[in-house]
């Protein structure tokens, strides 16, 4: 059986504007389901640029990307929309909550699109993964109406409630205090073992980098170490 | 019923942001109340002015028109092959009356079209009462078909049209003629042929119609004493009206009823055409005037869409991150703009409907135009509602198409 969660070759990136730049160089990276996988580097090395090559929402890139055996390269827009619906799970810097939709409707979302459960389960679901974080007494509140760190954990719980295999995240714990980010640590840490998702964050972060299972380090748009 | 995500979406966005919402639709609903009460104002007064039309003109009228000597009886004494020219040719001096008029009447109301025919005697009389004199006409009728073709019925002020049939030598004077002359129902008239035969009438009605020409000069009498009153015989008939069951048939009717009598058939169309290009002018301008409001409604749309989208351009960036595709953006905003277009086309609907009824008791009494003349025609308000929903539909795909293609990268990526 094939374990690899995500398998790209030979990776590389060119940014146009305002001058031709080459962002990413030759590029392989392949990881294993269930990994924990920290991405780190300075400001510019790409890495962020390569994590969204690798969530398939870049597509102006040559190489080759697979995720769970599949190749992504060269499908069309809608196909991988819904293969990010239903393997990719996303976490970002700043939470991109709805504002004008209850924390329950936008965990809700991105099952309601996928639509493979009956409305009733979906909501059930949600409000089990707002639980999870703690957060499940703002349910009913509108998102614009909760605290940073709140609005962090939604957002988390929203990229979990459709179970991805893949849980990525840009700079996930970015805009926490050291108390949530131990909470969003953990979060992560428990649903890579237990529930053998894949995560892959971009951080700045060394504490957070150092207990994920593995560091891939980045420098000029080439990677400098991969340890294990 | 199950409501897709996208509808969820799209009814979220418009309910949290009620204001633009609200004048969204009103700009709709602008265009749609304005164009059902300028449609049913516009069918309301042409189709009043048709009714007048027709209550002097019938839909097609048969009449002998004056013809110049031709050739043909001398084709028909040498019947050789020579050229034959008949020098200044003249007007003939032939009887204005039609030939076998009553068989005439009876091959046209055969025709599946028809809904009524009636011959008709027309005269130049001068009426006289005491020592006033006043010329007119007076049009000898079979009063029944007359009433049923013209509602002469509607336009009595005064007297019974049916009496014309029971009393002897009565007649129907218009209200022109009465006033002037002095003359009330019960009194006597003198009404004098061009040919000097002299008749005392009794007048049994008095009618009014909105044309003061008319009034001042029509009479109806019985046909037969018209055609006493001019020194004619029985069969003398200047003209037959024909009314048929859809009158927009006329042209095509007239035609026919043309190569079966022989005679000029002169259908309304032609004898109206100053209406009909009156109609036609004003269809013009009503339709640019509502073509201007519902684009104007259609930019408001357009606009508020455009913003909605700048406003909402990371939160339809993290959309896409999570899986829906450049379609179901599409679907979101091109919803809100039909959803827009719906609410402020039913609003416009009643709206419509209430300013076309409240215009409609608005007291005009001019003539027989009491109130503002308003149609309540069930396809305007149909074409409305498609209308609006078209131009929405029309104004929210640009902007809608512009939130597909946001790049999710670009924008969150910052």
């Amino acid at each position: 059986m094939n374990n690899l969660a995500l398998k790209a070759n030979s990776i590389t990136k060119y940014f146009h504007d305002p001058v031709t730049m080459q962002v990413l160089k030759n590029i392989d990276v392949s990881i294993d389901k269930g990994e924990f996988v920290s991405i780190v580097g300075k400001s510019g090395c790409g890495k962020s640029t390569l994590l969204y090559v690798l969530s398939t929402m870049d597509t102006d890139y040559e190489g080759t990307l697979e995720i769970n055996g599949i190749t992504t390269t060269g499908k069309s827009l809608n196909d991988l929309a819904r293969i990010r619906n239903e393997s990719i799970g996303f976490v970002f810097q700043f939470h991109y909550l709805l504002p004008d939709f209850s924390c329950l409707k936008n965990v809700m979302i991105p099952a309601l699109r996928l639509g493979k459960l009956s409305h009733k389960e979906i909501e059930e679901k949600a409000y089990e993964k707002l639980k999870m974080f703690g957060v499940e007494e703002q349910a009913l509140k509108k998102a614009g109406k909760l605290s940073g760190g709140q609005q962090q954990r939604v957002a988390i719980a929203r990229a979990l409630v459709n179970d991805p295999a893949i849980i990525m995240g840009d700079e996930p714990t970015g805009n926490l205090d050291s108390k949530n980010t131990n909470i969003v640590f953990d979060m992560f840490r428990q649903l890579s073992k237990e529930f053998g998702q894949t995560i892959i964050a971009v951080t700045h972060d060394e504490d957070f980098a150092k207990r994920s299972d593995r560091i891939i380090e980045m420098a000029d748009g080439e990677i400098i170490s991969a340890k294990k | 019923m199950k409501i897709s995500v996208n509808t969820e979406i799209a009814l979220t966005y418009l309910t949290s942001r009620k204001k633009q919402t609200v004048v969204a639709s009103l700009g709709v609903m602008f265009g749609i109340s304005m164009f059902i009460f300028m449609q049913s104002l516009m069918k309301g007064t042409n189709d009043y002015f048709e009714k007048m039309s027709f209550t002097n003109t019938p839909h097609i009228k048969l009449y002998n028109e004056n013809k110049v000597a031709d050739n043909h009886m001398l084709r028909s004494f040498f019947k050789d092959e020579s050229e034959k020219i008949l020098i200044n040719p003249k007007q003939l001096s032939k009887s204005q009356g039609l030939t076998n008029p009553f068989g005439m009447v009876d091959q046209i109301r055969r025709l599946a079209e028809v809904s009524a025919v009636t011959p008709q005697v027309t005269g130049n009389v001068i009426y006289t009462s005491g020592s006033v004199e006043l010329p007119g006409n007076v049009a000898g009728v079979q009063i029944e078909q007359e009433d049923k073709m013209f509602d002469v019925k509607g336009n009595m002020i005064s007297g019974n049209l049916l009496d014309l049939n029971r009393i002897h030598n009565s007649i129907l004077i218009g209200k022109g003629i009465a006033d002037k002359l002095s003359l009330h129902v019960g009194d006597n008239i003198t009404v004098r042929s061009g040919s000097g035969n002299l008749l005392i009438m009794r007048i049994v009605g008095i009618f009014a119609t909105t044309i003061k020409q008319v009034d001042e000069t029509k009479s109806y009498a019985n046909i037969a004493q018209v055609q006493g009153l001019l020194g004619k015989d029985r069969s003398y008939v200047t003209e037959i009206k024909v009314n048929l069951i859809n009158y927009n048939n006329a042209p095509a009717v007239a035609r026919q009823i043309e190569t079966i009598t022989g005679y000029k058939a002169e259908d309304w169309v032609k004898a109206n055409e100053q209406l009909k290009a009156g109609f036609k002018v004003r269809a013009v301008i009503l339709n640019s005037v509502i073509g201007v409001i519902l684009l104007v409604a259609g930019f408001g749309i357009y606009n508020i869409l455009n913003m909605t989208i700048y406003e909402k351009i990371k939160e339809i960036a993290i959309l896409k991150a999570q899986g829906f595709s450049g379609g179901a953006v599409t679907s979101i905003f091109l919803q809100q703009a039909v959803y827009i277009g719906i609410m402020g086309g039913i609003v416009g609907i009643v709206f419509g409907f209430s300013l076309t009824l409240l215009v409609s008791k608005i007291y005009i009494g001019a003539g027989t135009l009491k109130y503002l003349p308003m149609s309540f025609y069930i396809p305007h308000y149909l074409q409305a509602l498609s209308f609006g929903v078209i131009t929405t539909i029309a104004a929210g795909y640009f902007p809608a198409r512009k939130a597909s293609k946001v790049d999710p990268v670009t924008i969150i990526r910052g």
